[in-house]
């Protein structure tokens, strides 16, 4: 794993006062990476549900109701939640394969954060299901997708600022705009900016933060 | 310039990396003896010796807990020895460089 521990007698004074610090500087890096979700864990899940759900979307609505691929109506939407519901357990796991045998506040900030994902998405459910039987279809999806970004996007600014992330923060505050960006373009167009500019933009910033990690010293 | 002293309980190879590992924990974390065993990869009985010396000079808080009914060690730096982890830091910067460079610890 490291190799700093290669001295026979470790009760030994480092050589120099450069290998103090090179000490130091290693083995805080190497247990910050050991402490930090795997940020792949944290964002990929998400952007592939987005990708493929709202790419779905896109298929099926295209920009006029009525989209190039012929499918069940129920399928984009089922698919979209299916794999986003994915996304919530390899995210769960990556937090507490990071949380695991620490105890304290952050393990409490965690669970905290936790209920907030899942009252918002339990709240968001229930009164979409009810307020989408008066909508049209274009409408309905475009509310289902619209709140549920929305709501993803302020849980990760909010996630940011509980532990000081900029890159969750940064990531956020995209996903907030293009959520935006999509509602005023209308169903369809909505759906195919948010699959592209959204699920895109989580794999690369899911790729950002995972390369600062590892190239942490 | 005088040359600054060395903490001795901090200036050796195993007792600087179990410091700085916990160095790295938020204030209100504390972390079990077998999470700190595999981050640093030492074996257990090691890890016991230096952390007795730590806790000794009250740099290191150990809280004895349980998980239901299994034993838990849990270990985090006391106020004392994050001072004296970062007064550490600090000599040795100076002894590299010839000036104090700051008390931060490491930089990111």
């Amino acid at each position: 794993m490291n190799d700093m521990h290669a001295a026979t007698d470790e009760d030994r004074p480092p050589a120099s006062p450069a290998e103090s610090l090179r000490l130091i500087r290693e083995q805080r890096a190497h247990t910050e990476r050991s402490l930090t979700p795997d940020p792949r864990l944290v964002y990929w899940p998400w952007s592939f549900a987005w990708l493929v759900g709202f790419g779905l979307l896109f298929l099926e609505y295209g920009s006029d109701g009525d989209g190039p691929v012929e499918m069940p109506t129920w399928l984009p939407l089922t698919m979209l939640f299916a794999l986003m519901a994915v996304a919530v357990v390899v995210m769960s796991v990556g937090l507490f394969r990071a949380a695991r045998q620490v105890a304290g506040e952050s393990t409490a900030k965690g669970t905290m954060y936790g209920i907030a994902w899942a009252f918002g998405f339990a709240g968001l459910g229930l009164t979409n299901g009810y307020l989408a039987d008066f909508l049209p279809r274009a409408q309905a999806g475009l509310l289902w997708a619209a709140s549920s970004m929305g709501l993803v996007s302020v849980l990760y600014i909010a996630g940011a600022a509980i532990w000081y992330d900029r890159t969750m923060f940064l990531l956020g505050c995209w996903l907030a705009l293009v959520n935006v960006a999509g509602v005023v373009a209308g169903p369809g167009w909505q759906a195919l900016i948010i699959s592209l500019a959204g699920g895109g933009g989580g794999f690369v910033f899911g790729f950002v933060a995972w390369l600062r990690l590892a190239r942490r010293r | 310039m005088s040359v600054p002293e060395l903490d001795p309980v901090i200036h050796a190879q195993a007792r600087l990396r179990v410091v700085a590992a916990l160095s790295t924990l938020p204030e209100g974390d504390r972390l079990t003896f077998p999470r700190l065993q595999e981050i640093l990869s030492m074996t257990a009985g090691n890890l016991s010796v230096h952390l007795r010396k730590l806790e000794d000079a009250g740099y290191v808080e150990v809280t004895k807990t349980h998980h239901g009914r299994t034993p838990a060690t849990l270990l985090r730096l006391s106020r004392r020895g994050r001072l004296a982890f970062e007064e550490y830091t600090v000599a040795v910067r100076t002894l590299l460089d010839g000036h104090p460079t700051g008390a931060e610890p490491a930089h990111d």
